[in-house]
């Protein structure tokens, strides 16, 4: 009898091992994402947000003391008054001290897990989370409102100032009033919109979608202003990249291309090593975009290839372009952050701390 | 070949497949596909059923019972008669367990599907993006951009997460309990009881009655809502499946139920 009772623990045990090694092997690892200011770059990556100085490369800080369980996934936000906003994946929303990484304050209404990145605007912090909700919080932590749209939202919003707007995976795209969180409007787009949006002066919002399109829509009412259709077989990651003249996306087949954001017309486009799943950017005199094919390309802005570098990993989320450096945090690569000069000369990175 | 080309991806397809064809319910799609594992793997079933009547008369036959006083100090010996005893009745000790076996990695590759195609993070969705076969477009017409990432809420649930139903700001686990709950339903109704104190098979049983729909509950309470509905509906339908072969005792679901009499007489094989 003791001997069938120990049997059963057995098989309990490797049943849950089993069951939890299929979830987890099926979980994504936390990617990676990176902003940064002036002096100091801020690392959401693996088990860790690191604060790192832009010089040289070197740690700052690292929150939390202990690895925790649960990675944190969000890009981090940083706000007027001094704090790194960030979501992890168990279901909070921290704020730590931008100097010395202590923490704040923790908001642990949401019941899902933040995978976009938070958006500040003014003296509120816009975050989404996949329970559907986009959060309106002050700066101390505290419950504005929020906006329960039709399906998870997996990337931060974007605002003018008066209207917050964001996409979600029901391939809906909305606007909602940045201090009511009143919905304005509502479009519904050809897929489910994975990344940001884009907004430009002129009152235009672009979207990448999971079907392969760019789509253009009028900021103030939600009309379709153009769509251009990628090939059938391709999907759109991440949002547009808008400069002063280029609107670029990049799909899954690796194509990067710039359309003209006022028709939508293809203006040049090149093949990259692998699928796009990360915006590009652009400083206004170069475009850098990673691949999931582990590259790095420099173009001018007229689309000429200017340099290619190799990163040793997956490239899933944007580069930081700040002052003469360019930020990658690759994935599956020995280094969790790495900083490039414009010549694609690798200046210093960060190992995965232990 | 991998387990993930074999298993996990054709599974994924079929899963997506089943999906578009109701109208994008991902719920309603997890419970069909469900019963079409189980009709495909009912002749397995229908297999250790019999086996294991089979062995339940054994095991509690007066033959097996008089051997097992008989040679109750020589194990070895005791091992000998009951293969031979087995030879003669024409019992496969392993033909109740073979079937089990071959049903499993069919019901982690179910549960791996289920986990694939709900898609719950952007790494997930990356990998499905990977997977969705080129047939649902060019065979069945279907735009995997306009399917993919699945609708995950069914109901209130959100079939990526743990489930909890908040009534007043608590969240009950109800999944959980509708898991434990059919386990037992399913366990008591279709393992036969103890029929003594020397009725091993029994005892186990009795065992796994208790344990069984613990060990669901439990995972039904930590792992993805899409898995408890899974276990639900394999619950449901396991019943059903045992109801159709005429082995279900209703009977011993009232308390103080006694074992049903064996209708199967073990009988010598024919030489």
């Amino acid at each position: 009898m003791k001997i069938k009772f120990v049997v059963l623990i057995a098989a309990f045990l490797a049943i849950s091992l089993l069951l939890a090694g299929c979830a987890s092997g099926l979980t994504a690892s936390s990617w990676a994402s990176v902003v940064a200011d002036t002096q100091t770059a801020y690392l959401a990556g693996g088990s860790y947000v690191y604060a790192v100085n832009l010089a040289n490369g070197t740690q700052v800080w690292r929150y939390p003391a202990k690895a925790s369980a649960n990675p944190f996934y969000a890009p981090p936000a940083l706000t007027p008054d001094g704090q790194v906003i960030v979501g992890g994946f168990d279901h909070n929303l921290y704020s730590l001290n931008q100097q010395t990484g202590a923490q704040n304050w923790v908001f642990s209404l949401a019941h899902d897990r933040w995978y976009g990145g938070a958006l500040v605007s003014g003296e509120t912090i816009y975050a989404p989370n996949a329970d559907y909700n986009l959060y309106a919080l002050d700066l101390h932590g505290n419950l504005k409102w929020s906006f329960q749209a039709d399906q998870s939202l997996w990337a931060a919003p974007v605002s003018d100032g008066q209207r917050i707007y964001f996409g979600t995976l029901g391939r809906k795209v909305y606007a909602v009033d940045a201090s009511t969180g009143k919905q304005v409007w509502v479009q519904t787009v050809d897929g489910a919109v994975l990344g940001s949006p884009t907004l430009q002066s002129g009152g235009t919002l672009f979207v990448g979608t999971y079907a392969g399109s760019v789509v253009a829509l009028d900021a103030s009412t939600g009309r379709v202003r153009w769509s251009h259709p990628s090939s059938s077989s391709a999907w759109i990651w991440a949002g547009p990249a808008l400069t002063d003249t280029a609107l670029l996306a990049g799909d899954s087949t690796g194509l990067l291309y710039d359309l003209d954001p006022g028709t939508g017309t293809m203006r040049w486009h090149q093949t990259l090593n692998g699928a796009v799943i990360a915006s590009p950017v652009s400083d206004g005199k170069s475009i850098v975009v990673g691949t999931e094919g582990g590259n790095l390309y420099y173009y001018d802005m007229t689309g000429s290839l200017v340099h290619t570098v190799s990163v040793s990993g997956n490239v899933y989320t944007t580069p930081v372009i700040t002052g003469n450096i360019i930020l990658v945090a690759p994935t599956g690569a020995p280094n969790v952050l790495v900083a490039y000069d414009q010549n694609g000369t690798q200046k210093w990175a960060l190992p995965p701390a232990k | 070949m991998s387990w993930e080309t074999i298993i996990v991806n054709p599974f994924t397809n079929v899963l997506l497949l089943i999906y578009h064809l109701i109208g994008g319910n991902f719920g309603v799609a997890i419970i069909l596909f469900t019963i079409l594992i189980r009709l495909i793997t009912h002749p397995l079933m229908a297999s250790q059923i019999k086996s294991s009547a089979k062995m339940t008369a054994f095991q509690s036959s007066k033959e097996w019972q008089d051997i097992q006083k008989k040679f109750k100090d020589d194990k070895e010996k005791l091992a000998q008669e009951q293969m031979k005893l087995y030879k003669d009745l024409g019992i496969n000790p392993f033909a109740s367990c073979l079937p089990t076996i071959i049903q499993i990695p069919i019901i982690f590759g179910l549960y791996q599907s289920i986990m694939r195609a709900m898609a719950a993070s952007p790494g997930q969705l990356l990998i499905l993006s990977r997977v969705v076969s080129p047939l649902l477009s060019t065979v069945f017409h279907i735009n995997s951009a306009i399917l993919v990432p699945l609708n995950s809420k069914f109901l209130w649930m959100n079939l990526g997460q743990p489930e909890r139903l908040y009534l007043f700001g608590i969240g009950i686990p109800v999944l959980a309990i509708i898991v434990a709950l059919t386990t037992y339903v399913q366990s008591k109704v279709t393992l036969p009881p103890s029929t003594g104190s020397n009725d091993q098979m029994g005892m186990t049983n009795n065992m796994m009655v208790i344990t069984m729909p613990l060990m669901l509950g439990y995972f039904a309470l930590t792992f993805a809502s899409g898995l408890s509905v899974y276990f639900i509906a394999g619950n449901l339908v396991g019943i059903a499946q045992y109801a159709l072969l005429g082995k279900v005792n209703w009977k011993a679901l009232l308390p103080g139920a006694k074992p049903a009499p064996q209708k199967q007489a073990i009988a010598r094989k024919s030489k």
